[in-house]
């Protein structure tokens, strides 16, 4: 009696537990319920598009219950922090948010999780994402890895990231100043420099076009952002260096004459100062990312609003805009890559990147730039949309090498250059043996030609 | 009996023990794997177990590195001329705040404040100060006529203003202990000195100065070794620009690590730096240790 009793409790108690079980797998219709209550541990940037982007977490997690943990750094310190973290056996981060320049890096030492998985998984891809919509340009520099020469798209790349803050080259002015003295938008670097002089002749306490400038990263930035429209490059087909040559010594003059007619100081700017001498009013024109748009208008840190206009990055022999910024990708060594997975989808689907543009933030999908309404809301959207016609993803070589070439030795040689040390032949050409030597090192000449 | 003597010899050994293998375990240890690391081949976010061991080449290569050897040259320059400074104005501060003279306790907390405050604010308060467009210092250079000047970006002016500012902070350390030396040196020489007749520079030059020697000598070099290791000021105010005319040694080890991300590399002027350190130390100890027994 005694047993057949427990049996039927025992059975009873199954019945239950299935029942439940049902219950609850259908209560799993939502794709983020498996997941409510995980915390998942972020690595954001102190940028102007990451606080806008920030300021929709509540939203994501009231609607998901994942929690987010901001971890944010000041954006040229995310690479030793991120280095250090992902190299773990078991990391801090579930989701990192890197400078597309240091992705070819990140992946060949396998630091980052491949997307594939994520998106053939039904539970977990969003049918609604529309991963067609991204800015093809954004999407091309800060995610894919492995094709053509590496770091650009090909049959042999795979996504490693999407765009999240990615932005392009834009030229914006004060269009009071311009006015006032009869000035048009310039359409090459010629008539830019021209209007740089014009302004120091006729402006007493203002200056040309701001600049970074800052020995190491932030000159060497500064001077890409000229190298492929005077048709320069760093390295030829044959991975020999070629920042020597003609073209690529042009690009440097042209900084040289930018850094004399530009605001006293440009040889120690980082992008914070750079930025804070357009919307302080100290120089008439900006030749940088796009993410100045948003700051022009924030009456805390701009004494400019209203009294900018927006055109097309000038050309020297061609049309060549930077591509650049932010991705978001999942490190290999996170724990919980699955709710980060789900994280990083909702935060760059269409409607949040509606949502963030509204709160100050860059778009990264066509569908917000070339949103109506919108538009009248930001006039600068059909100016971005016209510089992204231009936008080169070859603009500098993001190998794996590129971050110690970029910052240790273009970063110094044109510092030297700018502040008057050496002569822009000489400066480039002293580098030439030690980078060839870095390229050597790691293999690029082993193939012959 | 002679079991007794052993016990009371070791006693002390035994009661040192902890301290010593948890100073061993947290001071050598990194040491020692420091300077494993430096004949290796290690690039960082790549796992230990792939470091490549290269033998002496990471030593070969910091040779003929002309960063490194221009790092040692700025930390030379930056070290001679901030310490001596540092020096001579903590002596003459301290020898005028001597006799004690109405509000001195306010005078003393205000000289002590530099040293409290990071070093990190410190870089970051004179970064503003030296700023080429809005900073204090063009301003009044301006009102006296001058030019403006772009400091922290000019090659030949930013190392000044970095050892400016290194003296700005510093200076009240030296004179602090200065101050405490000279109140407690014997009075009967001074005394001793004035009967005889001699003026107030005799007496300082003669008589104090040589009796304070011992406590200068450990001013000097402790202020040497943490002004060789210093890298928050230079790291704000200017990341070792213009080009790397104030990279100091640590800065330079900081950069070959997380820029280039060469550990191996970064290891060995680490060992260097360290070695270098460790003999100002021992010079220290030589100099110090006479300081001690007269007490």
């Amino acid at each position: 009696m005694k047993v057949r009793f427990l049996n039927q409790t025992v059975i009873t108690l199954l019945i239950i537990f299935l029942c439940l079980g049902i219950t609850q797998g259908s209560a799993q219709a939502s794709p983020y319920a498996k997941y409510a209550g995980t915390t998942i541990v972020v690595n954001f940037p102190a940028h102007a598009f990451y606080d806008a982007a920030t300021k929709l977490i509540p939203e994501f997690t009231k609607e998901t219950g994942i929690k987010v943990e901001v971890d944010k750094v000041e954006y040229m310190r995310m690479r030793d922090k991120q280095s250090l973290e992902m190299a773990k056996p078991k990391g801090d981060y579930d989701l990192v948010s890197y400078v597309c320049m240091w992705k070819t890096e990140y992946v060949s030492k396998g630091l980052l999780t491949p997307l594939a998985p994520f998106f053939t998984n039904p539970a977990l891809a969003d049918p609604n994402y529309d991963p067609q919509d991204f800015v093809p340009a954004y999407l091309a520099i800060s995610g894919l890895v492995g094709g053509k020469k590496g770091y650009m798209p090909g049959p042999t790349a795979a996504l490693y990231a999407v765009p999240f803050g990615s932005e392009t080259s834009i030229f914006a002015y004060r269009k009071d100043i311009f006015d006032k003295h009869g000035l048009k938008p310039p359409k090459t670097y010629d008539e830019m420099l021209k209007i740089a002089r014009t302004i120091r002749q006729k402006e007493p306490n203002m200056y040309g076009l701001t600049s970074r400038g800052e020995a190491g990263h932030q000159v060497s930035a500064a001077w890409l952002f000229h190298l492929t429209p005077f048709g320069g490059e760093v390295f030829d087909d044959n991975w020999e260096p070629a920042f020597h040559k003609e073209p690529s010594l042009n690009a440097l003059k042209a900084l040289l004459e930018i850094v004399k007619t530009g605001p006293p100081g440009i040889s120690t700017f980082g992008v914070g100062s750079m930025i804070d001498a357009f919307l302080l009013g100290n120089a008439v024109m900006y030749l940088d990312a796009t993410s100045i748009c948003s700051m022009v208008r924030n009456p805390s840190i701009s004494k400019v609003q209203g009294k900018v206009a927006y055109a097309l990055h000038p050309k020297a022999v061609k049309h060549s805009m930077e591509t650049g910024g932010f991705g978001i990708g999942i490190p290999a060594n996170s724990t919980k890559k699955e709710a980060a997975f789900l994280f990083m989808q909702w935060m760059t689907s269409k409607q949040a990147d509606i949502k963030i543009a509204k709160l100050g933030g860059m778009p990264n999908r066509m569908s917000t730039l070339r949103n109506p309404e919108l538009q009248k809301e930001f006039p600068e959207f059909p100016a971005i949309l016209e510089n992204l016609k231009y936008a080169n993803p070859d603009w500098r070589p993001i190998i794996p090498e590129w971050p110690e070439i970029s910052m240790q030795y273009l970063g110094t040689a044109i510092h030297e250059v700018i502040t008057g040390k050496k002569t822009p032949e000489k400066g480039m050409n002293d580098i030439r043996e030690p980078v060839r030597k870095i390229m050597e090192k790691a293999g690029y000449y082993s193939w012959g030609k | 009996m002679a079991k007794e003597k052993i016990v009371k010899a070791l006693t002390p050994y035994f009661f040192i023990a902890p301290a010593v293998m948890v100073l061993g375990f947290t001071c050598l240890y990194p040491v020692v794997k420091g300077f494993e690391l430096s004949f290796y081949e290690w690039n960082l976010g790549t796992p230990m177990a792939s470091r490549k061991f290269v033998g002496w080449e990471n030593f070969a290569w910091a040779w003929h590195d002309p960063a490194i050897f221009n790092s040692i040259q700025v930390t030379l320059i930056f070290t001679t001329f901030a310490v001596t400074a540092e020096l001579l104005l903590g002596l003459a501060l301290a020898f005028l705040l001597e006799k004690g003279m109405k509000g001195i306790a306010i005078f003393r907390t205000v000289f002590i404040i530099p040293i409290m405050i990071a070093p990190v604010v410190v870089g970051l308060i004179w970064r503003y100060l030296f700023d080429a467009n809005y900073g204090l210092i063009n301003y009044f250079v301006q009102l006296l006529g001058f030019q403006p000047k772009i400091w922290l970006g000019t090659p030949g002016l930013a190392l000044p203003a970095i050892i400016v500012t290194d003296i700005w902070q510093w200076t009240p350390f030296m004179f602090i202990l200065f101050l405490a030396g000279l109140q407690s040196l014997p009075r009967d020489p001074v005394e001793a000195a004035e009967i005889d007749g001699a003026t107030n520079w005799q007496v300082i030059r003669l008589v104090k100065l040589p009796l304070l020697a011992p406590v200068i000598w450990v001013a000097i070099i402790l202020r040497v070794i943490d002004a060789f290791r210093s890298l928050e000021t230079m790291f704000i105010m200017t990341f070792g620009g213009p080009v790397r005319e104030t990279e100091v040694l640590s800065l330079n080890i900081y950069k070959t690590a997380f820029l280039s991300q060469r550990l191996g590399l970064a290891s060995v002027t680490a060992v260097f730096l360290l070695a270098f350190i460790l003999l100002l130390s021992v010079a220290f100890l030589l100099i110090a240790r006479p300081a001690l027994a007269k007490k």
